[in-house]
């Protein structure tokens, strides 16, 4: 082989690198973009006690589709995670707070 | 004009009454000399020794079991705070459990309320899984959310079944016997229940019920009928900072010496009665954090209250004022 048919070779091998590569990486974050779920934020008053925390923990584990739960004590937030494609109407979260014998004053949605 | 003063001096005369009667009659003095804070230990963490959200406590002749909800175990100490062994793995299989909350040992078993799997776990005091009680429900014997528990001398126990709004008694086969509440419905007035916490029995068989929302104590005769209440101007959702007055009831023991200890969460304290509801003192570590310190207590033969410091991680000792 030739320098210049190497030197095309060469060039064609690390295009084809590069671009698979991409591709790669471009399906990897769509596929990830898709799995993720939603983050809602809600605003809850008078979680100090934990037997009232724990309530809502426990109310939102046994809701279908929902991830995780945390409390953030500090700032009276109840950060509840969904699974892929999963979310909830505001009626639904202020319900599961209501059952669990608090009212919610606000909800921010995150999409990741 | 001779009319208008006698309507002013009665008026104050009346004003003056009541306020005397209510600082009398609903602002009690401690009856006896200020508990001493004698020693704390633990911090935030996941090692043997360390809480992560202490919320239960109880004693045996020798040992601390102390229920540490969020790390999903229970650990236990010698009565100087060494540590000596621990136990409990989370999940719902049998013997393993989830936020476990008020515990008592009767007879060398360790009763647990498993708050998230809805049953009440026993162990032997060594850790052993014995034996599960209760399933998920509103129906008898079941639960939603069981945070405490006593255990009668014939064996029967009585649960604070917390989001069912009642306290049961069962048989030691978790065969249902009665309830005080109305299943799922909340109220202040007598024979109903506003998120009950814990339940706690005396030697002659007296119920006491932890009525956390509504601030209270309420307690029942061997026979089930109503023998007293506290906690507030009429026992009736009052809550405040003064003697006698609660503010989220989330713990309560009767000790050795008699005495029944109510652990006075949003007060930051413990507060110690007679078993008629006549208060003796109280004592605890303010809190300047988010949440709050006093979860529960239990006296032991000495007199030494252990506290669950649930804000700081901790348990506390105190002693009697001499």
């Amino acid at each position: 082989m030739n320098p210049t048919a190497l030197k095309n070779t060469v060039f064609k091998s690390t295009g084809l690198i590069f671009a698979s590569t991409l591709a790669s990486a471009v399906l990897m974050w769509s596929s990830a973009s898709f799995a993720a779920g939603t983050e809602y934020n809600l605003r809850v008053d008078g979680l100090a006690c934990p037997f009232c925390a724990y309530g809502i923990e426990k109310k939102f584990l046994k809701t279908d589709g929902v991830k995780s739960v945390d409390v953030d004590l500090k700032n009276g937030l109840v950060i509840v995670k969904t699974k892929e494609g999963k979310t909830f109407q505001e009626d639904t979260l202020k319900t599961i707070v209501n059952d669990a014998g608090f009212t919610m004053r606000s909800v921010k949605k995150k999409t990741k | 004009m001779k009319f208008l003063n006698r309507l002013l001096v009665t008026l104050i005369s009346i004003v003056a009454l009541l306020i005397v009667t209510v600082y009398i009659f609903w602002m009690p003095s401690p009856q006896e000399p200020a508990y001493t804070l004698v020693k704390t230990w633990g911090s935030k963490g996941s090692a043997p020794g360390q809480f992560n959200e202490p919320t239960g406590i109880t004693l045996s002749d020798t040992e601390l079991f102390v229920s540490d909800a969020r790390n999903t175990r229970i650990q236990v100490f010698d009565l100087n705070g060494n540590f000596k062994r621990l136990f409990g793995k989370k999940g719902d299989a049998p013997g393993q459990f989830n936020r476990p909350m008020n515990v008592v040992i009767a007879g060398n078993e360790l009763y647990v309320a498993d708050y998230f799997n809805d049953r009440i776990q026993v162990y032997g005091l060594d850790g052993s899984f014995k034996r599960n009680i209760g399933k998920s429900g509103s129906g008898d014997g079941e639960f939603n959310a069981p945070s405490g528990v006593a255990v009668a001398s014939n064996g029967d126990l009585f649960v604070a079944d917390f989001y069912n709004q009642r306290a049961q008694q069962l048989h030691t086969d978790g065969t249902f016997v009665r309830q005080w509440g109305e299943t799922g419905q909340v109220g202040i007035l007598d024979g109903k229940f506003n998120y009950p916490t814990d339940v706690a029995l005396s030697k002659e068989g007296t119920l006491f019920i932890a009525d956390g929302y509504n601030d209270r104590i309420v307690s029942f005769g061997p026979n089930g009928k109503p023998s007293a209440k506290w906690g507030g101007p009429f026992a009736m959702n009052i809550f405040g900072p003064f003697n006698g007055w609660f503010a989220t009831v989330t713990n309560v023991s009767v000790g050795p010496s008699g005495h029944v200890f109510v652990a006075d969460f949003y007060n930051d304290r413990i507060q110690k009665f007679t078993q008629g509801g006549k208060f003796l003192n109280s004592f605890g570590i303010e809190n300047t954090g988010p949440t709050h310190t006093a979860i529960a207590a239990v006296e032991a033969d000495d007199g030494s209250v252990f506290v669950a410091d649930y804000a700081n991680h901790q348990i506390q000792k105190w002693q009697p004022g001499k």
